[in-house]
C-alpha cells in the first residue's frame, strides 16, 4: 500500500537540490544488504558545485576530511584552481557520502548548489594523471577550428582527414573509454594528432584502414564495457553531426580547418533529462576551451572557433538563467577567457525537438488540471519541473497548492514553500515518488516544484521501488493568478537514445483538451487560437539553448519551405524583473528534412565512405556550424548579429517565416 | 527442348538451380546436407509420368523395326578431364567431393587436459601401391572454460549492436554468395565454374570442420547464460572454430587466388581487393559473435582453418607448397577480440608464421613444400582452369 508522507514548511530535507537528493536515495537502504549499501558508497558521481568566494584549492583543503571522495579534474590547472570568485561552477567528482554533505543548505564547504551528474564507471577515472601538455598547434593564418561536444565520434573518419594517414582531429577526449594509464586526463582517454596519425599508420593495410581495429585500438569501441559506443554501428549522431560541421573530402588534404573534440560518456547521453550531462558538459567546454587556446596562427594570432552541441532538453526555467545557459555564458558570454585572449569563439546549439512532444503546460489559471501519463515498462524515473513565477526572496507571494494523485488513488500535496516535501513510500518504506519544494535562486529568483517517479518496471534481481504505471493527476491551485505571472511545467526527457538502452518511455501530458490536428488531419505546429488547453507546444524551445550568447538554430523541411513540426519554438519564460529574456525563440532555421517523405539530410555514416541520414534540429545546427567556420574570421559583430546578416545574405523562403518564435530572422541556406 | 534440365548449365538457374547444392540452403540447418538429399531430385524430370509415357509412345511410333547395326561406337575415353564438360553440375560435384575427401583424415586426443584435432593431410603416395603418408595440417586445442567465461564479456557488447546487423545476420546464415559477390564480379552466368569451384571446396571443408568441432565439443555461449538469447538459432554443433569463419575465410582466399591468377591488373596491381575480401569475411564471422552464437575466439581458430584449406586446395589444383598452422586456443588472451590481420596478409597472399597475445603463442604457421611424388588432381586442376578464365581480360586476339 502507497502512502504520502507530508512535510510542511522547512521540516522536510533540506538540501540544495530534491532530485539530486533523490536519485542519490533510489533503492533504499533499508532493503538492501550492507554489502550493496557499501558498494553504492563506492561509486563515483560526476556532480556539478558552485563555489562561492572560494578557490578549488581552498576547497579541497575545506573537505581534506572526505578526500578520498573527492576527485578534481585535471583540466582545471593551477591558475584554476588558485581563482577565487563570486560563483565558480566546478565540475567533479565524488562519492555519495561527500555529495550528500554538500548538498546540504548552508554548508560550511562553500557549496552554493549543487547538480548531482551520472554515475561514472571508474574504469574510466584516473587517480594521478599527468598534467596535459598545452603546447602551441601552429596552424596557417587562415585557420578556423571546430569544436564539437557530441557522443559517438569516429574521428578515424575519411571525412576528418587529409590524408589516408594523417588526421584533421587536433584533439579528441573520449570520456567514456578506460582510462590509460600514462594518460593526461582524469576521465576517460585523450588521443592527439600524433597518436591519431600512429593508429592510423598501424591499422592502414593494402591503403585502407581497418575502421574495426583501429577504433577498438584507440579506446572509442570496447566490446568489454557496459556501452558499446554507436561508433560500432551503421550510424552515429557524433560522426554525422561532426560531418555536417567539419565534414571535408580527404582529397582535399584541407590543413586550415582542423577539429578539436569531446565524446560524451554514454551514460550521460542515456539520460535525456539533461541533469546527469550538466557537470560533464562543464568538464567538456572547460577542456575544450583549453586546447582552443593552443591554437596560433603564422602571424600570432590565435584563430576563431566555432563550438557545435548538438544536444538538448526540457528541463529547466527557460528564460536564460539555467544552469545550462550558465554554462553556455560562462565559456562563451562577455566575461569568458575568449575576450581576454582576444580569440573569438561561437557555439550553435539546436532549438530541439519538442514541438509536439506534449511536455510543457504554461498556466495562470486559478485551478489546473493535468494528466500525467507515466508509461509502463520504463525503466528510468520520471521527472516534472513546475516554476513558479519570478519572486525575489522574501516577496509575500501568496501560496500555490500542488497536489498529486496516483494511479492507485493516493493523494499527496505540498505548498509552495521551500523545503516542503511529501514522499510517497510503499510498506517497505520504499519512497516511490517525491513533491518536493525548493528556491532556485541567484539569477533565476523562482520557486521550483518538483515531481520525482521512480520507474514503473525493473529487472533487476534486487529488490527495487517501482511507481504505478498510468496517469498521476496534477492539480496546481493559485489563490492569486491575476497578479503573478505563469507556472511553466515541464516534464524530463526520458527517450530511448538510438544505440543505448531502450528501457525508456517518455511520460507525456495527456489533457484531452489538447488539440492535435487540423481539420485536414495534420499535424498542428502551432497552438490553437484560443487554445483552452494548459498544454502547449510554444516555450518548448530546448533548456540548453535559452541564453543570449549561443546561435540557436531551428529546422526547416527543404520541399515543404516550411518550419519541421517538431523545431521547438519560443518564448521564453516570463521574466517580472531583470535580467531581461535574451531571446524569443531560435535566431534562425536551417535544412533538417528533404521533405515530409524524405526526412533528413546525409551525413555521414559511421565508416569512411559510408553515409547516414540524419534529422532534427541536431542536423541543423552544425550546418550553421559549418556556415560560421567560413564567415567568423571576417565577421566583427556577435555572432547573433551574424545570423540576421546571414540570412539576408542567403535567405531560404519559408512560408512560416514571420513566426518569430519558431523561425528567429527566417531560413538560411547552408548548401 | 531440354529433357534433362542438369544438363550443361542449363539447370544452373542462378543457385538454387543448382540442384543437388540448392540443398546449400539448408547450410544453415546444416540439414543443408540434407541438401545432398536433392540428389535424388536429379532423377525427378525422368519420372515424370507423363513425360515417361509420352517417350514410350514416341518411341513406338517412330522406331520402326531394330536395326542390325546402327552405326560403329568408339570407346569413351577413360579418366579425362575432356569428360567433365558433359557431365551434370551435380555429378562433378560429387566427383570433386571423390577428389578432395582422401585427401585429409582428422585424429584426436582426447585423453589430455586440452584435447586436440588434428586435421592431417596425405602428403605423398605411391599411385601403383596407393600407400600414402599422412602430416599434420590444422592442430586445435580449445581454450579453457575459464577463458570462455571471460570471452563472454565481449559476446554481451557485441549483443547490443544487434538490430544494427540483423539484415546482415540473417541474410548469411546460408553460404553469402550475394555478399561475395558484391566485391568479386560473382554470377551464374558470368562464373559458373567459379561458384562450382567454391561450393567444391565448402562442401569438402564443411566435412573437416564439423568433424574438428566434434572432437572439441566446444560450448556456445548460449550454455554460459540464459540471458543472451540469440537472436538467431543456435546450431547444434560445437562452437568452436566457427564455421561461418571457417567457410568465409576459405571463399575469400580461394576468390583472391582466382583474381591473381588472372593476371587482370585491376586485380593484381595492388591487393585491394583481396583486403576488401578479408574484411567482408572478417565481418560475416564477427557477425555470428553480434548474434549471440559464437564467441569471438572461435573466429579466430575458424580463420586459422579456413585460410589453411583454402591453401590446402589451391595446392591440389596446382601443386606447389602448403601450410601447416596450429592455433593454441589456451594461449589467446580472453580479453582479445578477432583480428584477422594478425593471421594473414591479402598482400601477398601470406599466412603469419606466428601470432601472440599477453598469455603466449597462439599460432604457429610454417609452409610446408609440394610433395614431388604427390600428383596433382587433374579433376580439380580442370575446375581450377575453368574458373580462372572467367576472370581474366577479354583480349582483342580472342575476338
Amino acid at each position: 500500500m502507497l502512502k504520502w508522507t507530508t512535510y510542511e514548511g522547512n521540516s522536510g530535507v533540506d538540501v540544495l537540490d530534491q532530485i539530486s537528493d533523490y536519485r542519490l536515495g533510489l533503492t533504499s537502504e533499508t532493503d538492501v544488504s550492507l554489502d550493496e549499501a557499501n558498494a553504492r558508497d563506492q561509486r563515483w558521481w560526476s556532480v556539478l558545485i558552485e563555489l562561492e568566494n572560494i578557490s578549488i584549492n581552498q576547497f579541497c583543503a575545506e573537505v581534506s576530511a572526505y578526500e578520498s571522495d573527492l576527485l578534481i579534474p585535471v583540466a582545471y590547472d593551477q591558475a584554476d584552481r588558485e581563482k577565487v570568485l563570486p560563483r565558480q561552477p566546478v565540475a567533479i567528482y565524488a562519492r555519495r557520502r561527500l555529495i550528500k554533505v554538500l548538498n546540504q543548505n548552508e554548508n560550511q564547504y562553500h557549496v552554493a548548489s549543487l547538480q548531482l551528474g551520472a554515475l561514472t564507471p571508474i574504469d574510466t577515472l584516473s587517480f594521478d594523471p599527468k598534467p596535459p601538455r598545452l603546447k602551441p598547434i601552429n596552424v596557417p593564418d587562415d585557420t578556423v577550428v571546430t569544436a564539437v561536444v557530441d557522443f559517438g565520434i569516429a574521428i578515424g573518419h575519411d571525412c576528418l582527414r587529409k590524408g589516408p594517414t594523417s588526421t584533421r582531429v587536433e584533439y579528441a577526449s573520449i570520456l567514456g573509454a578506460k582510462s590509460v594509464s600514462d594518460g593526461s586526463t582524469s576521465v576517460g582517454r585523450v588521443l592527439e594528432r600524433r597518436e591519431i596519425d600512429r593508429q592510423l599508420s598501424d591499422w592502414q593495410f593494402s591503403d585502407l584502414l581497418d575502421e574495426d581495429g583501429f577504433y577498438q585500438s584507440v579506446g572509442i569501441v570496447d566490446w568489454n564495457s557496459d556501452y558499446v559506443s554507436p561508433v560500432a554501428m551503421n550510424s552515429s549522431h557524433g560522426t554525422s553531426v561532426v560531418s555536417l560541421a567539419a565534414g571535408i573530402p580527404m582529397r582535399d588534404a584541407c590543413e586550415n580547418r582542423p577539429v578539436i573534440c569531446v565524446s560524451l560518456p554514454a551514460e550521460i547521453v542515456e539520460d535525456t533529462t539533461g541533469r546527469g550531462a550538466l557537470p560533464t558538459l562543464y568538464l567538456a567546454f572547460q577542456i575544450l576551451s583549453q586546447q582552443a587556446a593552443r591554437f596560433r596562427c603564422e602571424n600570432g594570432s590565435k584563430p576563431p572557433v566555432v563550438f557545435n552541441f548538438s544536444f538538448g532538453n526540457s528541463g529547466g526555467p527557460h528564460d536564460g538563467t539555467g544552469p545550462f545557459s550558465s554554462l553556455f555564458e560562462y565559456v562563451f558570454g562577455p566575461h569568458s577567457q575568449w575576450k581576454e585572449t582576444d580569440q573569438t569563439a561561437w557555439l550553435t546549439l539546436p532549438a530541439g525537438n519538442l514541438n509536439l512532444s506534449r511536455l510543457h503546460a504554461q498556466t495562470n489559471a486559478k485551478d489546473t488540471h493535468l494528466d500525467l501519463v507515466v508509461m509502463p515498462d520504463d525503466q528510468t524515473p520520471t521527472f516534472v519541473e513546475m516554476w513558479l513565477p519570478v519572486s525575489p526572496p522574501g516577496a509575500n507571494q501568496p501560496l500555490t497548492e500542488f497536489r498529486v494523485e496516483t494511479p492507485s488513488g493516493q493523494m499527496g500535496s505540498i505548498p509552495s514553500t521551500p523545503g516542503a516535501k511529501s514522499s510517497l513510500v510503499d510498506d517497505c518504506g520504499r519512497e516511490i515518488a517525491r513533491l518536493a519544494c525548493q528556491r532556485v535562486g541567484v539569477l533565476t529568483d523562482r520557486v521550483l516544484v518538483t515531481l520525482s517517479i521512480s520507474a514503473t518496471a525493473t529487472l533487476s534481481g534486487r529488490t527495487t521501488e517501482t511507481a504505478p504505471q498510468g496517469v498521476w493527476a496534477i492539480d496546481i491551485e493559485q489563490p492569486d493568478c491575476e497578479a503573478s505571472g505563469p507556472i511553466e511545467i515541464w516534464i524530463l526527457r526520458d527517450e530511448a537514445v538510438p544505440g543505448l538502452a531502450p528501457n525508456v518511455r517518455q511520460s507525456w501530458f495527456g489533457n484531452e483538451d489538447y488539440k492535435r490536428f487540423d481539420k485536414f488531419g495534420a499535424p498542428l505546429a502551432v497552438d490553437p487560437p484560443h487554445n483552452p488547453s494548459p498544454v502547449r507546444r510554444s516555450g518548448t524551445l530546448s533548456g540548453f539553448a535559452c541564453g543570449p550568447t549561443p546561435v540557436v538554430v531551428a529546422s526547416f523541411t527543404e520541399r515543404d519551405a516550411g518550419l519541421s513540426d517538431y523545431s521547438a519554438s519560443g518564448p521564453l519564460s516570463a521574466r517580472a524583473i531583470p535580467p531581461d529574456l535574451p531571446r524569443t525563440g531560435p535566431d534562425l532555421a536551417a535544412k533538417a528534412d528533404i521533405s515530409n517523405v524524405v526526412p533528413g539530410v546525409l551525413a555521414a555514416g559511421s565508416r569512411s565512405g559510408s553515409w547516414s541520414r540524419i534529422s532534427g534540429t541536431s542536423a541543423a545546427s552544425p550546418k550553421v556550424a559549418q556556415l560560421a567556420t567560413q564567415e567568423i574570421a571576417d565577421w566583427q559583430g556577435s555572432a547573433r548579429d551574424w545570423v540576421t546578416a546571414v540570412v539576408q545574405q542567403r535567405p531560404f523562403y519559408l512560408r512560416d517565416k514571420s513566426d518569430v518564435y519558431r523561425a528567429g530572422a527566417g531560413g538560411v541556406r547552408t548548401e | 527442348m531440354s529433357i534433362f534440365p542438369q544438363g550443361a548449365h542449363g539447370g544452373y538457374g542462378g543457385y538454387g538451380g543448382y540442384g543437388g547444392y540448392g540443398g546449400y540452403g539448408g547450410y544453415g540447418g546444416y540439414g543443408g546436407y540434407g541438401g545432398y538429399g536433392g540428389y535424388g531430385g536429379y532423377g525427378a524430370p525422368s519420372e515424370n509420368p507423363v513425360l515417361a509415357g509420352g517417350l514410350m509412345t514416341s518411341h513406338d511410333g517412330t522406331t520402326g523395326a531394330i536395326l542390325d547395326h546402327p552405326a560403329e561406337v568408339v570407346a569413351g575415353v577413360a579418366n579425362s578431364t575432356e569428360n567433365l564438360p558433359r557431365l551434370s553440375a551435380a555429378v562433378r560435384a560429387a566427383i570433386y567431393q571423390a577428389e578432395l575427401a582422401p585427401t585429409i583424415d582428422i585424429i584426436y586426443d582426447t585423453n589430455t587436459v586440452f584435447p586436440q584435432a588434428v586435421l592431417r593431410r596425405r602428403v605423398s603416395e605411391n599411385p601403383l601401391k596407393h600407400t600414402f603418408q599422412m602430416q599434420d595440417m590444422v592442430s586445435m586445442t580449445a581454450p579453457t572454460m575459464d577463458q570462455f567465461q571471460a570471452q563472454m564479456e565481449q559476446v554481451w557488447g557485441y549483443s547490443r549492436i544487434r538490430t544494427d546487423r540483423a539484415a546482415e545476420i540473417t541474410t548469411q546464415v546460408s553460404i553469402p554468395v550475394p555478399y561475395f559477390s558484391a566485391i568479386g564480379f560473382m554470377d551464374a552466368g558470368r562464373t559458373p565454374y567459379t561458384l562450382e569451384f567454391l561450393f567444391a571446396a565448402l562442401a569438402f571443408t564443411s566435412s573437416a570442420y564439423q568433424r574438428m568441432k566434434y572432437t572439441l565439443a566446444v560450448k556456445r555461449p548460449i550454455e554460459f547464460s540464459p540471458q543472451l538469447q540469440p537472436m538467431i538459432p543456435t546450431p547444434t554443433h560445437g562452437s568452436l572454430p566457427s564455421g561461418h569463419a571457417t567457410e568465409a575465410f576459405l571463399m575469400a582466399r580461394l576468390i583472391w587466388k582466382l583474381l591473381l591468377h588472372s593476371k587482370a591488373p585491376q586485380y593484381c596491381d595492388t591487393a585491394h581487393w583481396g583486403e576488401m575480401l578479408m574484411r567482408l569475411a572478417s565481418r560475416i564471422a564477427t557477425n555470428r559473435t553480434v548474434a549471440g552464437v559464437h564467441f569471438p575466439v572461435d573466429s579466430v581458430a575458424g580463420c586459422v582453418l579456413g585460410l589453411t584449406l583454402a591453401e590446402h586446395i589451391y595446392s591440389l589444383c596446382c601443386g606447389g607448397a602448403w601450410w601447416q598452422s596450429s592455433f593454441v586456443g589456451t594461449q589467446f588472451a580472453p580479453e582479445e577480440d578477432f583480428d584477422w590481420h594478425k593471421i594473414y596478409r591479402a598482400d601477398g597472399d601470406q599466412m603469419k608464421t606466428s601470432a601472440e597475445s599477453s598469455v603466449g603463442q597462439w599460432l604457429v604457421g610454417e609452409e610446408m613444400p609440394g610433395d614431388p611424388g604427390a600428383k596433382q588432381s587433374l579433376v580439380l586442376s580442370w575446375l581450377w582452369s575453368k574458373a580462372v578464365a572467367e576472370w581474366q581480360d577479354i583480349t582483342p586476339e580472342f575476338l
